[in-house]
């Protein structure tokens, strides 16, 4: 090696510490997922189904950001929206609605509808605002689907694909209207 | 404003180019752009250990600017792309040679930094005087925080004025360091 030249060993160790450095930063993510799936158990979810969705979301959250790119930056903003479908049928259930049976349905899947609204309008406002590409979309889109499936599956499957739909009904206007 | 003496030595190779050139790099790591690694690297080592050469003494130098180097890329994903990445850097390399100095304090081998190299248009008590001073700056400049450090060594490398929140936080460091100055060596 010449003088003055990079130690190749020193540069393998600058990497490896800038890929632990990245890690630690995406890991910093996992008090926010926890506390997701903490807010859902204390509502009453299944504690089995709350730790299938949190362990998903922790990792394709870790595993974006860690990542890094259009799709690491989307992992906040997914979040987020998340929160909207996460927190509006476990709030219905907290202020007192009966939640079992074809009761649930009656106010929870609405709920769950209305949350996925105000989530694809969070995610098409944050795309258009920074003029992010479809790795974007996809990755918020992913995050905030997990997020508020903590919450929607108050109302079964129905309560999630009713959120997903929301998603997309409140979501597309907003991001067409923005790129006219 | 007069340069401190570490950075009069490294800022004229990284002027203009190279320090965008740099900041550039910083904001692809930081995002996640790993293409963006080996050309930082390459900009970031010689500045690095340049620095550490002038804040502590030879043989510790290498050591210091390995420290400070690891350090940078570990923190690269922090990154904050308004900030200078140069003088970031240097932050955290000048937070190296304090923690060394502190160390070494402790132990009690504690040893002066060592000197400017000789300049032939200057008289022997002027080279004194500029080395001492060189020497006493340094020393003070390595009690302050890294923020502190980082802040005083962006204003040394650019002329041009910037923003109000950079002037404050430039003269809450400048305060810092007159005090520590002061602490240090009385009113002189």
């Amino acid at each position: 090696m010449a003088a003055g030249e990079p130690d190749p060993r020193l540069e393998a160790r600058a990497r490896r510490a800038y890929e632990l450095g990245r890690l630690r930063a995406a890991l910093r993510l996992a008090p926010l997922v926890l506390a997701a799936a903490g807010a859902a158990i204390v509502c009453g979810r299944p504690l089995p189904m709350t730790c299938a969705l949190a362990v998903a979301l922790l990792l394709l959250s870790v595993g974006l950001a860690y990542a890094g790119g259009s799709a690491g930056r989307a992992v906040y903003p997914g979040l987020l929206a998340g929160a909207a479908p996460l927190a509006a049928p476990l709030l219905m259930a907290t202020v007192g609605h009966a939640c079992f049976g074809p009761a649930c349905a009656s106010l929870g899947l609405p709920a769950c509808i209305l949350g996925g609204s105000l989530a694809g309008v969070v995610i098409a406002r944050t795309t258009a605002r920074r003029d992010a590409d479809l790795p974007f979309v996809l990755g918020a889109l992913a995050v905030a689907a997990l997020t508020g499936a903590l919450g929607c599956t108050i109302a079964g499957a129905a309560g999630v694909l009713g959120m997903l739909a929301g998603v997309v009904v409140g979501g597309a206007p907003v991001l067409a209207a923005a790129r006219r | 404003m007069r340069r401190l003496p570490a950075e009069r030595e490294i800022a004229p190779g990284v002027e203009g180019g190279e320090r965008a050139e740099l900041r550039r790099l910083m904001v692809r790591l930081a995002d996640g752009d790993r293409a963006a690694f080996r050309p930082a690297f390459a900009l970031l080592w010689p500045r690095l250990r340049a620095f550490a050469a002038r804040c502590v003494a030879a043989a510790d130098a290498e050591d210091v600017a390995q420290a400070a180097l690891l350090r940078v890329f570990s923190r690269a994903s922090e990154y904050d792309a308004e900030r200078d990445a140069l003088a970031w850097a240097l932050g955290i390399a000048a937070w190296e040679c304090r923690t060394l100095r502190r160390t070494r304090q402790r132990r009690r081998e504690d040893h002066v930094a060592p000197p400017d190299p000789p300049d032939p248009g200057e008289n022997p008590e002027e080279m004194v005087i500029a080395r001492d001073l060189s020497a006493a700056a340094e020393a003070v400049l390595g009690t302050l925080r890294p923020i502190d450090i980082e802040t005083i060594t962006a204003a040394a490398g650019s002329r041009k004025l910037r923003g109000a929140t950079f002037r404050k936080r430039l003269s809450r460091a400048l305060a810092r360091l007159r005090i520590a100055w002061r602490a240090r060596h009385g009113s002189r």
